[in-house]
């Protein structure tokens, strides 16, 4: 449970807030390239923490971000016309370029001199990992932009996707931190009800999540506040002297890893705030070994796992808040949890459901939810340094993002940072 | 507190701040592990892992009193879930000392 100020700390980023002037420290990412493709191909819009802005690719192949409305008459430049490495409005003709300078006032007599010293709102960008990146706080602090695997392994390796979502960033790192879910929400009815066809399965599988989750599904859990955030270890009994540990990573502001099984790919998410009612999810999948398999495509491409088809331009999920999310009773009477297809949907149908901000003084929590309130006091500890003077230490460092998460047998007496230390170094 | 909502209590554990106390009921040995390891944390994870305590606690206190309108314990149980909020909230504030001593007033 969270008091109401401090739910409120927590989840107002707009320009001005608490929180907002935190995540205005880091890098965040904004736009996939093929958003603006081309040099002078169409601007688009772009919402974040609360501020509308717009991101064209110049002449010269440079994005810029900038105000969505021209300083003269408030007109929006999305209309306007992306021309000779600058954007111009349509209404009276004034011309910004990637820095926000006006370049051109056609309307005004030339010895005023006006042009030069007018500049609109616009924050620096960075293509970096197959995202473009801004930072939208004070030019001074500029960070170090994270040097997270995924952002550094060839593109052949990563595929990444952007969906809206209908609820405040922090509900959505929630859910992308609370292991003991995964067994309920994402569970086929063989899975929740162990019938024993499951059993052999599961058996035959070789997978360790499979196994481990089906003798204990009541784990505990262990939080270690690091360098990046927290790493969260969630332990489940497996043979007589051992334990199955899961590793997933809290990066500060707002990455989340899931647990990551050797061989596999390894799957990650970025929340990024829109404003305070709604988040942009950026999902990534990656190989540090090679480029994603066959097999690892058809999972993204059947939605099945943590990616989900969207609407172009608006990134609305085609399963959705207004179409109850294509919910199949059937399916959930006959297969599996929910009737929802595809782990990102069927996350984002709960998380939805609990309204856009969650009023965290009536919740009912217990030992379970150790992650997501150590997730809460380190950002609330984090957004209160800051109001004291003390400058994010995370943003300033972007080597300690070079981590990954782990998934792991451990002997019983073994701490599980001490054990996965190998295994939770990032190789790219 | 002689009882608790689920009638059963739980097993003495030794203090380790840094392990969560399995919190299964708000019987009187429950409570005195939890201050015993009020009384031993001082790092985020200590207090993480109380905070985590102390909403089971407020939770299943909560339950019971929605579940138990005719109990003879509410008004016990009544000031345990506010102790329970109390101490949470000084937890969140760092003084788990302080915590500590709000549900020692307790048992």
């Amino acid at each position: 449970m969270l008091s109401r100020e401090e739910n409120e700390l927590l989840t107002q980023t707009d320009s001005g807030t608490q929180a907002g002037k935190y995540f205005r420290r880091f890098w965040l990412p904004v736009l996939l390239p093929s958003e603006v493709p081309t040099p002078d191909c169409p601007p688009v819009r772009v919402r974040v923490l609360g501020e509308d802005l717009l991101a064209f690719r110049d002449t010269n192949g440079r994005v810029g971000l900038i105000e969505e409305f021209c300083p003269h008459r408030r007109a929006s430049l999305f209309w306007g016309r992306n021309e000779e490495c600058g954007l111009r409005c349509v209404y009276h003709g004034w011309k910004f370029d990637v820095n926000g300078t006006c370049v051109d006032m056609p309307n005004e007599p030339a010895e005023y001199g006006f042009g030069n010293k007018l500049r609109t709102t616009a924050y620096p960008t960075r293509e970096y990992g197959g995202l473009i990146w801004t930072y939208m706080g004070p030019p001074e602090h500029e960070p170090e932009l994270p040097k997270l695997e995924w952002a550094r392994v060839p593109d052949s390796h990563r595929y990444i996707s952007k969906r809206f979502q209908e609820t405040n960033y922090l509900q959505a790192i929630e859910g992308g931190i609370d292991s003991s879910h995964s067994n309920f929400l994402h569970a086929s009815l063989d899975a929740f009800r162990v019938t024993d066809s499951y059993v052999e399965k599961v058996r035959t599988s070789g997978t360790l999540r499979a196994k481990y989750h089906l003798l204990d599904k009541a784990p505990r859990f262990t939080v270690k506040k690091t360098d990046y955030g927290l790493v969260i270890g969630v332990r489940r009994n497996a043979e007589e002297d051992r334990y199955y540990w899961r590793l997933t990573q809290f990066l500060l502001p707002s990455h989340t890893m899931i647990p990551y099984e050797k061989g596999l790919a390894i799957h990650g998410h970025c929340w990024v705030p829109r404003d305070d009612q709604t988040c942009w999810v950026w999902t990534i999948s990656w190989n540090p070994e090679a480029p994603l398999s066959e097999e690892e495509w058809k999972t993204i491409k059947d939605e099945t796992f943590v990616h989900a088809k969207v609407e172009p331009v608006t990134f609305r999920p085609v399963r959705n808040k207004g179409n109850q999310y294509l919910l199949d009773r059937e399916k959930q009477r006959t297969a599996n949890m929910t009737g929802i297809h595809g782990f990102a949907s069927q996350d984002q149908a709960v998380q939805e459901s609990m309204g856009p901000v969650v009023d965290r003084t009536r919740e009912r929590l217990g030992t379970s939810d150790t992650a997501i309130i150590a997730a809460r006091r380190l950002l609330l500890q984090e957004i209160r340094e800051l109001g004291e003077g003390r400058e994010p230490f995370t943003a300033r460092h972007g080597d300690v993002y070079w981590v990954r998460s782990a998934s792991l047998l451990l002997k019983r007496d073994v701490e599980f940072d001490q054990g996965a230390r190998e295994l939770t170094k990032a190789e790219v | 507190m002689a009882q608790n909502g689920h009638n059963r209590t739980s097993v003495r554990e030794e203090v380790n701040p840094g392990h969560i106390v399995s919190v299964q009921d708000f019987s009187p040995e429950t409570l005195r592990n939890v201050i015993a390891h009020l009384k031993a944390s001082s790092s985020f994870e200590h207090l993480v892992y109380r905070e985590a305590e102390l909403d089971a606690i407020w939770t299943i206190t909560g339950f019971f009193l929605a579940n138990e309108p005719a109990s003879s314990l509410r008004d016990e149980v009544n000031r345990l879930h506010a102790g329970a909020h109390k101490a949470h909230d000084l937890v969140a504030d760092r003084r788990p000392g302080a915590a500590a001593t709000v549900l020692e007033a307790l048992l």
